[in-house]
């Protein structure tokens, strides 16, 4: 019965994971905060570099690096998963920044920082970071973990061409 | 795991991409690493201050405390004369230093090392046109732990 149960969970799971709707769902939502959280740290670099650097885990000058290189790696992750092109390795990069992002948020925390995230907008008074935040970045993680482990690879437009 | 090569190969795709881009538009725009270097000349940009200075200028009555907290925090107690900027409403408490000549000395703080408002305040009010900001960046926990005159 034990070895029923298991091969029926991995049976369900296997079916979740090839869910195309789920799978393009997860894309949308996960691509379009990437895209839009890319766009203001585009537009200003430095004020993203002084977001990073106020969390005090790297040197200036990597901040800058970061802040340089960053935005446009959210940029092309999240319009390589709306788009479906690139895909896995946009999953991938996605859930890596995610577990970066949230474990930054998490040592800030831990040290009683009182700064704002620098997630969407780089206004220092706007969106300090907190608990809602470290809640928020999961369920990111969770959603990125499930696009690593699917199989299910479409391009934009076949979701609907299947539905036909 | 069969998809994790071709996932890493994509990765380091994207990464690469992102390098060259990211190095062009901030070389183009003139941002990041190609911005030009501050024109320190000119300004007075505002630096730190230790509690023996923040002590001496309190003292000598030269210059005007800012207190970058929330006004809970003010209340429960500050430095003695400071008066209350708090940055979430910088715009708006601003209007207390507009009859404030620009040269006058102006000293933020905050809690103390765990934050950053004293210095975000000091860069919003250097922007306003104040060229003789300093920060007190050992703060409120700075000063009241050494007994130094606060209110109320």
């Amino acid at each position: 019965m034990g070895i029923g149960t298991t091969s029926h969970g991995a049976m369900r799971l296997k079916s979740l994971l090839e869910n195309p709707y789920l799978n393009f769902l997860l894309r949308l939502v996960i691509g379009i905060v990437f895209i839009v959280a890319s766009i203001d740290k585009i537009a200003d670099p430095n004020a993203f570099a002084v977001s990073i650097n106020n969390y005090k885990l790297v040197s200036p000058g990597f901040a800058m690096f970061s802040a340089t290189v960053l935005p446009w790696v959210e940029l092309l992750c999240g319009l390589g998963l709306v788009m479906g092109v690139l895909y896995r390795g946009s999953a991938l990069l996605s859930l890596l920044m995610l577990v970066v992002f949230t474990v930054a948020i998490l040592i800030a925390l831990s040290r009683g920082l009182d700064i704002s995230c620098g997630c969407f907008t780089q206004d220092p008074t706007v969106g300090k970071i907190g608990w809602v935040k470290i809640g928020e970045n999961l369920l990111l993680v969770f959603g990125s973990l499930y696009l690593v482990l699917s199989n299910k690879v479409s391009s934009f437009l076949s979701i609907f061409r299947k539905t036909r | 795991m069969k998809n994790l090569q071709p996932a890493l190969r994509e990765s380091i795709l994207i990464l690469t991409v992102s390098l060259v881009l990211g190095f062009l538009s901030t070389g183009v725009s003139g941002k990041g690493f190609f911005a030009p270097p501050p024109d320190t000349a000119q300004r007075n940009a505002p630096q730190f201050i230790s509690l023996d200075e923040a002590r001496l200028l309190h003292q000598s009555e030269s210059a005007m405390f800012v207190d970058g907290r929330h006004a809970y925090d003010f209340g429960l107690g500050h430095i003695k004369d400071a008066i209350n900027i708090p940055l979430s409403e910088f715009e708006v408490a601003a209007v207390l230093l507009g009859s404030i000549p620009k040269d006058k000395t102006l000293v933020t703080y905050c809690d103390g090392a765990e934050c950053n408002s004293s210095i975000e305040l000091a860069v919003k009010l250097d922007s306003l046109g104040f060229s003789n900001v300093r920060i007190f960046f050992g703060g409120w926990k700075e000063w009241e732990s050494a007994q130094l005159p606060t209110e109320p």
